[in-house]
């Protein structure tokens, strides 16, 4: 059985009868059985899984209604609640939280018929673009196992690239999504904010995170915005996008289209492989019509301190709850003070989260906003003028999704400044809530180079349009495994 | 500058402990003296937009009951009441 078909190829193969749903899911167990204990990019594999194909399957043969998924194999990011199921966050202290209710994606997803093959694997909390901060242990660039995959939403973008799954959500705090998919060869999408319900996604920066897709092809990635995106009554900051096709017209090309080159992000720190694959990404674009200038956001410099600032204030407000008492680590009361307890409690957090906290209670704190948080909303504001101005002048920007090549497992934990750096060509889409597209472009020595496109709010569509259009001019080696 | 004596004040206060050292107040501080690049954005006279969603967006303030009995999900539920620690030593 090809388990490599993109997610609208097996759709079709199933609608047909050319293969079953159970089969391929089956089918699917088995290859995540056999490459996982290499990758790690599952926490939790789904028994029931081809026992809830095998229902689908009933529904194609008795001529019932299918909904549009047709048991298609989904990875989940284990910060997106499924009800009954073990939602870890990556963190010893959710490590037996059993969710009780479904995230709005996965109740959209039910509906259609997607089946959860597991929940894979993220830095802590979404903390972090490696996940190496697992408190589970590090998945694996199945390009190259002593590498990377990216993160936080590693897990997700190893069990594409893997063909462990047809399709994955993570969650794109600063490029969550769009890193580990550049790092492996997949295309990742972070949506407009607002267009897709976080309800059910364990909060880690409510004001600029967003669940997205991660799929093999573009269209894959319309589709899946087709099932999750719009308006849900339990997120209030979702808008309405009308119920958008963004499958349709997906072939409409890009001739005339203006897509301004963001100069800050091909800058100094850039990898000469990442550069030269940009720069042949320019010009396969002005092929195909469009017209590419420079462009410059001044405020990109500041954007990854601001980000910082701002997500590890967010942070320490949303993870204040994990008291052991409402959620959290399993210990008795008895015996402790208030204070002593929690403090042992939290003891549970991973290093990289508690950093992250402890800067969240800095950066605001009365002495310390005007130098840290308040100049951060600032630098947000001014980069979002500066980005909705770019956008009166062109219709799409590009840069690299990742300045440099995936690096080794253990090559810069230490070294958080460096590793602050690695998401300055991603955050800029989530302070400014714009929606951003990473796309499978370029290998240089086996490791995979992503190019990313951005366009302005509610241009999603005009986006995956642009993403499709570059993605037909690329061929890429077969994955090594 | 931030000195090493706020953060380990700012740790006590987010009820963590930096027993290792080097793991947090070495590397938190690195991380905060990194944000001193907010210094020279020129932001000052910037104003802080804020996305404001009208009431009219929002679901009614209605209370919708929950399927499960959420209270005795909690590990320490007794009855009607969950049992924390005491709130002095």
């Amino acid at each position: 059985m090809n388990l490599k078909i993109s997610a609208l190829d097996f759709i079709q193969e199933v609608k047909n009868g050319n293969i079953s749903a159970e089969d391929f899911v089956a089918n699917t167990i088995e290859r995540i059985q056999s490459v996982d204990d290499k990758l790690h990019a599952f926490l939790y594999v789904n028994e029931k899984a081809i026992e809830q194909a095998h229902e689908v399957d009933k529904k194609v043969k008795s001529g019932g209604k299918v909904g549009s998924c047709f048991g298609m194999p989904i990875s989940i990011k284990d910060n997106i609640c499924i009800k009954d199921t073990k939602t870890t966050c990556a963190s010893k202290m959710l490590e037996d939280f059993v969710a009780s209710y479904d995230a709005t994606v996965i109740t959209k997803l039910k509906e259609q018929d997607a089946i959860f093959v597991g929940k894979v694997n993220l830095d802590e909390f979404a903390m972090g673009l490696t996940t190496e901060f697992s408190a589970f242990g590090p998945s694996k660039n199945p390009w190259n196992n002593e590498y990377v995959p990216g993160g936080s939403s590693g897990g997700s973008a190893v069990s594409v690239s893997a063909f462990e799954c047809v399709a994955s959500l993570g969650s794109d705090t600063g490029g969550s999504v769009r890193n580990p998919a550049s790092f492996c060869s997949t295309v990742g999408y972070k949506p407009t904010y607002g267009l897709i319900s976080r309800y059910g996604l364990i909060s880690y920066a409510n004001s600029i995170e967003q669940i997205g897709p991660l799929t093999r092809t573009v269209k894959d990635t319309a589709f899946m915005l087709n099932m999750i995106s719009g308006i849900d009554p339990n997120d209030n900051t979702t808008i309405d996008d009308k119920n958008e096709d963004y499958l349709s017209e997906i072939d409409s090309g890009i001739e005339g289209k203006k897509i301004g080159i963001i100069k800050e992000m091909i800058g100094g720190g850039i990898d000469p492989a990442v550069l030269s694959a940009t720069n042949n990404a320019i010009s396969k674009l002005e092929s195909l019509g469009a017209t590419c200038e420079e462009v410059s956001l001044d405020m990109v410099k500041y954007s990854v301190a601001a980000y910082y600032t701002i997500t590890a204030t967010e942070a320490g407000s949303n993870l204040a709850r994990y008291d052991n008492l409402r959620y959290g680590y399993d210990f008795p009361v008895e015996g402790y003070e208030f204070n002593s307890y929690i403090s042992k409690a939290r003891r549970n957090f991973g290093p990289e989260v508690k950093r992250r906290m402890i800067i969240g209670g800095f950066v605001p704190s009365a002495g310390h906003a005007g130098k840290y948080f308040l100049k951060a909303l600032k630098v947000k504001s001014k980069l979002t003028k500066e980005i909705n101005d770019a956008f009166k002048k062109f219709d799409l920007l590009i840069t690299p999704t990742v300045p440099i090549l995936p690096f080794k497992i253990g090559e810069k934990i230490d070294d958080p400044v460096s590793l602050f750096l690695v998401d300055i060509n991603t955050v800029t889409a989530n302070l400014t809530g714009k929606p951003a597209i990473s796309i499978p472009f370029d290998n240089s020595n086996g490791l995979p180079i992503g190019i990313q496109l951005m366009a302005n709010s509610m241009h999603d569509k005009l986006l995956l349009q642009a993403a499709h259009a570059l993605e037909q001019t690329v061929t890429l080696p077969e994955i090594p495994i | 500058m931030v000195t090493e004596e706020e953060i380990e004040h700012v740790s006590k206060l987010m009820k963590i402990d930096v027993d290792d050292h080097k793991e947090y107040v070495d590397k938190v501080h690195t991380m905060i003296d990194y944000f001193d690049i907010l210094d020279s954005a020129g932001v000052e006279s910037e104003e802080i937009t804020i996305p404001e969603i009208p009431i009219a967006n929002l679901r009614d303030d209605e209370y919708i009951p929950f399927d499960d009995k959420l209270i005795e999900k909690l590990n320490h539920y007794k009855g009607t009441y969950v049992r924390a620690p005491k709130m002095s030593s």
